[in-house]
């Protein structure tokens, strides 16, 4: 099973505050860790909300809004992917994450093929097969 | 430049776990991947399962603290993503504005840091992360 772990936003993750070299050296242990037990698929951090924008769709129109956005709980700083038999497997390794303070992170499993049933025809399971393999290649 | 097209879908913070997705918006959305994949810009995509099968887990106290899905105070929820390689934030901007997305849904466009946004230091202590991705891979 893949799982997504959404780390989510701070004041300090908004303001561009960068991490400090403790706690950027202590997950590169748990990365390594999480590496060497064949579960790390990726990890990456994303820029403030004051760099993104939001597009909203209504009727085949869409409205874009500029960041940066309200610090409502719900804003996402980053994420892994990664591969375990379970959720209680995902959480017992999230559980080890070096944070120290406010943060908080989501575990949410990634959707496989088989999850869609009949609404994923063949045809389209064929294209997403097909999607997967030459967007990872690049 | 890397980019995530993070996908909100509201109402999907209270989705249960047995979600259904229409084929015919999942054949759209198909279309529309296959259009980010011939131009070259799609790296990656992903489904996430709603939050109702998922977990939270914070350390606000110092230590983890584990918390069921689905998560009452969430206003909004990652229903998936894209991650594309554009030139600027206004080209994902623009295919952002193509998704064949319904009213309901909100696409929220971030920028991934790369090392190189980094400072020299941090970027000597977060060497060799690039290389423990993927080591998951499927």
């Amino acid at each position: 099973m893949r799982f997504m772990v959404i780390v989510k936003a701070s004041k300090d993750s908004e303001a561009g505050v960068m991490p400090s070299t403790e706690l950027l050296t202590a997950m590169g242990k748990f990365n390594e860790e999480m590496a060497a037990a064949g579960l790390m698929e990726a990890g990456e951090g994303l820029h403030p909300t004051s760099r993104g924008a939001r597009v909203k769709y209504s009727g085949g129109q869409s409205s874009v809004s500029r960041g940066p956005f309200d610090l409502n709980g719900d804003l996402v700083a980053g994420f892994w992917l990664i591969k375990t038999k379970s959720l209680e497997e995902a959480i017992d390794w999230m559980k080890r994450a070096p944070f120290d303070g406010g943060e908080e992170i989501e575990i949410r499993q990634v959707f496989s093929p088989e999850d869609f049933g009949e609404a994923l025809t063949p045809e389209l399971r064929e294209n997403e097969a097909r999607l997967r393999a030459q967007a990872a290649k690049k | 430049m890397r980019f995530m097209m993070l996908m909100i879908p509201l109402g999907y913070e209270t989705a249960p776990p047995t979600v259904q997705l229409d084929p015919e918006r999942m054949a759209a959305m198909m279309r529309y991947n296959e259009a980010l994949k011939e131009a070259g810009v799609l790296i990656t995509l992903d489904g996430l399962h709603p939050p109702s099968m998922g977990a939270r887990v914070s350390f606000a106290g110092g230590k983890p603290v584990v918390t069921d899905g689905p998560f009452a105070e969430s206003k909004e929820v990652l229903g998936g993503y894209w991650m594309i390689e554009v030139n600027s934030r206004d080209e994902a901007i623009a295919w952002a504005t193509k998704c064949p997305a319904s009213s309901n849904e909100i696409i929220e466009i971030r920028q991934v840091q790369e090392m190189e946004d980094f400072s020299p230091e941090l970027q000597r202590v977060a060497a060799g992360f690039t290389e423990l991705q993927g080591k998951g891979k499927r």
